[in-house]
């Protein structure tokens, strides 16, 4: 059963760099112009509720939070400057540090930094016309990888818990 | 004036056509581009991962930037602008987290200098060329176009960081179409999301909010959606096809970069700009550009 709990609230507030969640009022600004609202169902005062009650660890296992579109309205329109969207993130922290499933992507897109410094491959690209180009036949300057001390620092910065 | 580039990832591994007008039309207007050595990701798929680990890469950026001895750093992805936006403040708001940060560059030999200044493309157009200047530089305006415009989420959000365009009404990108002679219009779904972020965890949702907007774009008759940020453009644009797929309709909407358009207008090549890469169909619309 779902219960609140305080030490998994904390952690959730030293993310956000804050002593306590800002009054939310549920006036329903967030989820009314929310992106994810139709498609995915997100209704981000709800999340700001659960969190400021303490049901931190039951959103850190749901699926919910991995639904953001972070198109950054909410933060915009929050008349309390609550910012759904920073409270998304520091759940999603949270889910990581906790090994629940997390989109494969992000980790694919963690793992290519490791290994090249950018989070995503060099792509071919095929033209409307079927011809295929790449950076060099684009006559487009090569791309400089980072030196191998920029991987141990990475992965340094990837340890760190924010607690 | 000379202006330190930070691309990110999605420019320089598949969005080709952005860096190609970038590096075109911007020395044409007086604004000479130096490239960082050595960059990495923003950080922004990192955030959700640990956010510290995401401000470290975005501190990266800003210290490589300095390594140039310019003070003016260009990022024309709206999504790295915003990550590496926020780390900067999060850094001069926090100390603690700016000494943290500042001793993880060290160890690669780099230092962080908090005076810099972070544009993207429509500001460094609009605020510091000039709509002016641009419009004197035109050398083919358009007449009797109709354009959209879609500035994306990232870049005007949220206002208390300092974005480039208001947040709820961005006119930026619209003023700089009018400069090259073409019409805008105003649009009801002007402020949906593209949904690339929702391609890390949901596809199909990302591509129906992708489609809904282009479909709405099509009943209003204009000839081209312009947009300034490579994850917008690989929605609209490369994704188009899918997108339409996803919502039920046959999409074929010209999508191109601004940088693009205002490249036509400055009568630079069309493949110098990259508009062959393209995925949707600017045919179309260069067809009824005169040559």
């Amino acid at each position: 059963m779902a219960e609140p709990n305080e030490a998994s609230r904390r952690k959730i507030l030293v993310k956000l760099g804050r002593d306590e969640f800002l009054d939310c009022f549920q006036c329903l600004k967030c989820t009314s112009g929310c992106t994810a609202l139709k498609l995915l169902e997100l209704k981000p005062h709800e999340i700001m509720k659960l969190v400021r009650l303490g049901f931190v660890n039951e959103l850190a296992a749901s699926e919910i939070i991995w639904t953001c579109a972070t198109c950054l309205k909410c933060v915009q329109r929050c008349p309390q400057k609550g910012s759904p969207y920073h409270v998304i993130m520091a759940l999603r922290n949270l889910a990581v540090e906790r090994e629940a499933k997390v989109p494969e992507a992000y980790l694919k897109a963690v793992s290519q930094i490791l290994e090249n410094g950018l989070s995503q491959t060099i792509q071919k690209i095929t033209t409307r016309k079927m011809e295929t180009f790449d950076r060099t036949s684009l006559k487009l300057p090569k791309i400089s990888a980072p030196k191998e001390s920029f991987q141990a620092v990475f992965f340094k910065a990837l340890e760190e818990k924010q607690e | 004036m000379k202006m330190a580039v930070f691309w990110g990832c999605r420019i320089l591994t598949s969005q080709y056509a952005y860096e190609m007008s970038v590096r075109q039309v911007f020395p044409k207007l007086g604004v000479e581009l130096v490239d960082l050595r050595e960059a990495t990701c923003c950080g922004d798929p990192v955030k959700s991962i640990n956010i510290f680990a995401a401000d470290y890469l975005a501190a990266r950026a800003l210290a490589l930037a300095n390594l140039t001895g310019s003070t003016d750093l260009l990022i024309p992805c709206n999504r790295c602008h915003f990550t590496i936006s926020e780390a900067k403040h999060r850094m001069e708001i926090n100390e603690k987290l700016h000494l943290k940060i500042g001793e993880l560059l060290t160890e690669e030999g780099l230092e962080y200098d908090p005076n810099i200044k972070i544009w993207h493309i429509i500001d460094l157009l609009h605020d510091a060329v000039g709509l002016e200047k641009i419009k004197e530089t035109v050398k083919k305006p358009f007449r009797g176009l109709k354009l959209a415009s879609h500035t994306g989420c990232q870049v005007i959000r949220y206002s208390d960081l300092g974005r480039v365009d208001d947040a709820e009404n961005p006119r930026k990108l619209d003023e700089l179409i009018n400069m090259l002679g073409a019409e805008t219009v105003d649009y009801s779904e002007k402020l949906d999301c593209c949904g690339a972020a929702l391609t890390y965890s949901h596809q199909d949702a990302a591509l129906s909010l992708a489609g809904s907007k282009i479909k709405a774009l099509q009943g209003l008759n204009v000839d081209a959606l312009v947009v300034c940020c490579p994850a917008c453009q690989m929605m609209f644009d490369s994704e188009q096809k899918d997108a339409g797929t996803a919502v039920g309709a046959k999409l074929d909407l010209p999508v191109l970069y601004y940088t693009q358009l205002l490249g036509l207008a400055l009568d630079i090549e069309a493949e110098k700009l990259g508009l062959h890469l393209n995925q949707s169909l600017v045919d179309k619309l260069l067809t009824k550009i005169p040559a």
